[in-house]
């Protein structure tokens, strides 16, 4: 994750405490959208910014998981989101966001 | 319009492992943050050699040695394959090394900012007499360069920034000012960079489509760079730089900016140049980007890949007048991400790819072959984006999908026929859209596909100026002009026939009819489309804004005051064409301004239609003698009219029942009630009055300043009716009924038009005992029809009513003159017209 | 129970991907408060 955002990240998190936080990303693919959740719950996987040992334990979501469908008002998400359900590998972000929530979130 | 050409593309990377080390931003920043990381440490031994990264595939599909079609055949990934037999030189341009491109750099430094060793130039200058295109006056600039001894001596240009080839100082770039930034010796470096690689990509352009350099008129710059001091950082020009040292003497030119989505943004803009005959050859050239060197290197070392992003991309394009044969830039299919489109990827696809495509009548799989971000995937699929051009060729098919385009089965489909492969290295600007020209121009001339789409998209926040995203696109189609026996054996083109959407919600007829006229239209060669549903005027509204289509047909439509309707008719025994001047809506308030109105109008829509002169004849009613005398000042104050002469015995320009009968004139000058009376009984005669069978409809809203293309037909037109009128709208579309508008507007004006109707008001208010003048309320939509007011009270009731602080508009309803009220207003609108006794 | 209704949302979107802006709207649908939001490009 870019630098300047993990600061921000960092920041945000400090001041609002973390347990009222949630991150949602919108990556175009599995792995990307694992890394940048792995950077907000167990820290920086590349040792690069200051999330670097950081272990944030946020919650985090992709906006193409059925949970933030769920709550996104219907024509909203169908202007904004519902074509790229058909073009990015949804399944395969919800099983690694999945995976990370499980091992790193906190809250 | 005569659309201009792509006249040839050049293509060239070159292989700069020195500068990945040194002046990628990913490299220069974990210098400072971390010194001593592995990653710095690991970076050399995953450096290419030269021989691989020429052989390397996707690198010999951007210089047009490997067709697109033949990289896909190899196997991903890519970065362990190699093209046997590989070659540095290709049809589009070459693989340059790194040794000729630092000494091409010091040919290009006009302020010996370029420092090089001796030995070095020594070592390099033959390989640089031996290149094919590199010219005697370029070669003449080669300096004899500096002591080894005085290029190692670092304490004596502390601020400058060393060049290193295999490991070894062969030079520095000085900075060109000790304290301005702008001017330091990173900024020179990275801009001569980006200056010598569009230099070498220009003379492979010029070399390729055969143009005589002195003729280059134009040259756009579209690269990501910044050239200028503190007080102009950006200034530019590195367009004239670059045309300076490549020959290009006849040649200015200027830079354009819009991250990726330059390249796109400088070709329509070239094109619009050769369109518009300002100038007749255009180059666009985008210089290679030092800064995005090894930009993801971290994850290629990280999963064990060679460096891939070690090579400068430029591109380079001529667009020229047409020559008959290239591949034509169609401005009429012209994609555009607006401030209001929003960001969201459907909206961004749709403003792209489907609305201007929907603006010819065709669907996304109308076209052949999509070029929009053409990244490697092999660069882009380690570092976690996946890969780009697929992605793109998804989100088009999943919006077509969306529309009813395609079926989501044949998604996969879609991509495979109508995507590429990607193969542009990630420089930012040069993915974008852009490297396809090149193969493009082949298949189209070849006749292998017959058009393409090229979509440039940029991210506008990386400048922090704003969030909004930024596209824009264009489309490429086989050349239209060559001889008919070529044209007969090339595959079909696009005919480029005006869109008219039709809007009639609540047909006397049944929808059915209204169906059966734009099927019927669309079978003779023109190109209707059907507007439905609850919203159908204000979706018709909107698309006219957009330009989604050129005109529309509707049964109903609230004209501001001003615009008059031309109807058209074909009279009764002689068929004969007969233009109605007259009006659905209000012209003027005054009766006799309203008359030379329509009679304006009318001659607007004949000529429109290509009748080159029109006669004009005014019915024989009220008003018609105080509209002949104007008509009259007109036309002795230079305004040309032709006036017609009654075909009975004592002539004159008024006219009677029989000549509406004989046609005497081709316009017919009336007031609205007359003109609505005589089409309707003109055009239902024959069906006892049911159904309206005859003729093209009540025609288009015509006034000064008005430009939406409105045709009105009534509830009781029947099918032939509203067919016609689409035949009328596309009619009026091609005829350039705007431009006729506003050049009559402009001769009545000269004419004396404004002074006259200024004189015909005064007298009207005189006669009418001096009705004082009231000024409207702001603007509302008015959607509420008042019925029941009298005609002559009309524009009374309207003022009665803005006095009283409600908006209001006159208007010809479906049973008589109305009053256009919004809906919110009607009691209050009801309560003052029954107080003042308007209606009961 | 719901995720987002109150909370401080931090919004990483992806050029390539879904734009940070697009996830805004969606999660202001839903009662999330936007603490931060930017949108990364890998190309």
């Amino acid at each position: 994750m870019d630098l300047e955002n993990q600061k921000r990240v960092k920041d945000i998190a400090e001041q609002f405490g973390p347990e009222n936080v949630v991150v949602v990303l919108g990556a175009a693919e599995g792995e990307a959208a694992g890394l940048a959740a792995e950077t907000v719950t167990a820290g920086d996987p590349t040792y690069a910014g200051p999330l670097a040992g950081v272990s944030l334990g946020l919650l985090v979501y992709h906006i193409c998981e059925p949970e933030m469908k769920e709550e996104v008002d219907a024509d909203i998400y169908d202007e904004q989101v519902s074509m790229m359900e058909m073009v990015l590998d949804v399944d395969e972000i919800i099983s690694e966001m999945t995976a990370i929530r499980e091992q790193y979130t906190k809250y | 319009m005569n659309n201009s050409v792509l006249k040839g593309a050049g293509y060239v990377l070159v292989h700069v492992p020195g500068m990945v080390t040194h002046h990628g931003t990913t490299q220069t920043t974990e210098r400072i943050v971390n010194p001593d990381s592995d990653y710095l440490k690991q970076l050399p031994e995953h450096m290419r050699s030269y021989e691989d990264c020429v052989a390397y595939p996707p690198n010999q599909t951007y210089i047009g040695n490997l067709s697109i079609e033949d990289l896909g055949e190899v196997p991903e990934p890519w970065y362990d394959k190699k093209i046997e037999g590989a070659d540095r030189f290709g049809p589009f341009g070459e693989i340059m090394p790194e040794d000729e491109f630092v000494l091409l750099m010091q040919i290009c430094d006009a302020f010996d900012l370029v420092h090089l060793d001796k030995s070095f130039v020594q070592q390099v200058r033959p390989k640089l007499e031996a290149h094919p295109l590199i010219t005697e006056t370029m070669l003449s600039l080669i300096k004899e360069g500096h002591d080894e001894a005085d290029i190692l001596d670092q304490e004596s240009h502390k601020a400058a920034l060393p060049i290193y080839i295999d490991g070894r100082m062969v030079g520095y770039v000085k900075q060109a000012h000790d304290l301005d930034v702008n001017l330091s010796a990173h900024v020179i470096f990275e801009n001569l960079a980006s200056k010598a690689s569009s230099v070498v990509t220009v003379l492979h352009l010029l070399n390729n489509s055969g143009i005589d350099p002195a003729a280059v008129e134009y040259v756009i710059d579209c690269s990501e760079e910044a050239c200028g001091d503190m007080n102009q950082r950006g200034g530019g020009n590195f367009a004239k730089a670059t045309a300076e040292i490549a020959g290009l003497s006849g040649a200015t030119g200027s830079d354009t900016r819009g991250f990726c989505a330059a390249p796109a943004h400088a070709v329509v803009e070239a094109s619009a140049l050769v369109t518009s005959g300002a100038f007749k050859n255009v180059v666009v050239v985008g210089g290679g980007s030092t800064a995005k060197l090894g930009m993801n290197g971290k994850d290629h070392i990280k999963k064990g890949l060679p460096l891939l992003e070690d090579c400068l991309g430029c591109f380079a394009a001529l667009i020229s007048e047409n020559d008959g044969a290239s591949p034509e830039i169609n401005l009429d299919i012209l994609g555009r991400h607006t401030v209001g489109t929003g960001s969201s990827p459907q909206a961004v696809i749709e403003s792209l790819v489907t609305r201007p495509l929907a603006s010819a009548g065709l669907t996304i799989t109308d076209v052949d072959k999509y070029s929009p971000e053409m990244q490697n995937p092999d660069i882009t699929k380690p570092a976690g984006a996946g890969d780009v051009p697929e992605a793109n060729y998804k989100m088009i098919a999943a919006l077509g999908v969306k529309l009813g385009q395609i079926e989501r089965s044949d998604l996969p489909q879609f991509v495979k026929d109508h995507g590429l492969k990607g193969f542009a290295p990630t420089q930012g600007h040069i993915p974008s859209g852009v490297p396809y020209l090149g193969f493009a121009r082949e298949s189209l001339m070849e006749g292998r596909t017959k058009n393409a789409m090229i979509i440039g998209k940029g991210s506008l926040f990386l400048g922090r100026m704003t969030n909004q995203f930024d596209g824009i696109s264009f489309f490429l189609q086989a050349n239209t002009k060559k001889d008919a026996a070529d044209v007969a054996a090339a595959p079909a083109v696009i005919r480029d026939v005006p869109v008219i959407g039709v809007s009639v919600p609540d047909s006397e007829l049944g929808e059915e009819a209204v169906r059966a006229a734009v099927e019927q239209a669309n079978r003779s060669g023109y190109r209707a489309t059907l507007i439905e549903g609850a919203h159908c005027l204000e979706q018709m509204d909107e698309w006219i804004q957009s330009g989604k289509i050129d005109a529309a047909v509707a049964a109903h439509y609230a004209f501001p005051i001003g615009v008059s309707t031309v109807g058209r008719i074909q009279t009764p025994a002689l068929g004969k064409e007969l233009f109605i001047a007259t009006t659905t809506g209000t012209s003027a308030t005054d009766r006799a301004e309203a008359l030379v109105r329509n009679a304006i109008a009318g001659i607007v829509a004949a000529k429109s239609c290509g009748i080159e002169n029109p006669s004009v004849g005014i019915a024989n009613i009220e008003g018609g003698r105080q509209c002949e005398r104007m008509l009259n000042a007109l036309s002795e104050n230079g305004y040309p009219i032709r006036f017609a002469g009654s075909a009975r015995s004592d002539g004159g320009l008024l006219m009677r029942g029989n000549d509406l009968l004989q046609a005497t004139a081709d316009v017919m000058v009336m007031d609205s009630l007359t003109g609505n009376l005589m089409m309707k009984v003109l055009s239902a005669f024959t069906t006892g009055g049911g159904v309206e069978t005859i003729g093209y409809g009540y025609g288009p809203g015509i006034g000064e300043g008005y430009s939406k293309k409105i045709l009105i037909v009534s509830r009781a037109s029947g099918t032939p009716v509203i067919a016609n009128a689409i035949a009328y709208a596309s009619q009026i579309v091609e005829g350039n009924l705007s431009g006729i508008a506003r050049s009559e507007y402009e001769k009545a004006h000269k004419a004396g038009l404004s002074g006259l109707i200024e004189a015909a008001r005064q007298k009207d208010r005189a006669s009418d005992g001096e009705r004082p003048a009231v000024a409207a309320p702001p603007k509302e939509v008015c959607t509420e029809e008042i019925h029941g007011v009298e005609v002559m009270d009309l524009e009374e009731a309207v003022e009665v009513l803005w006095a009283a602080g409600v908006y209001a508009e006159s208007g010809m309803g479906c049973t008589g003159p109305v009053v256009m009220i919004n809906e919110a207003r009607s009691e209050q609108a009801h309560a003052v017209l029954r107080e003042k006794g308007y209606i009961s | 129970m719901a995720i987002l209704q109150g909370k401080k949302a931090i919004v990483i979107g992806d050029r390539d991907g879904i734009p940070g802006p697009a996830i805004e709207l969606c999660i202001q649908s839903a009662g999330a408060d936007i603490a931060f939001s930017a949108t990364e490009c890998f190309v």
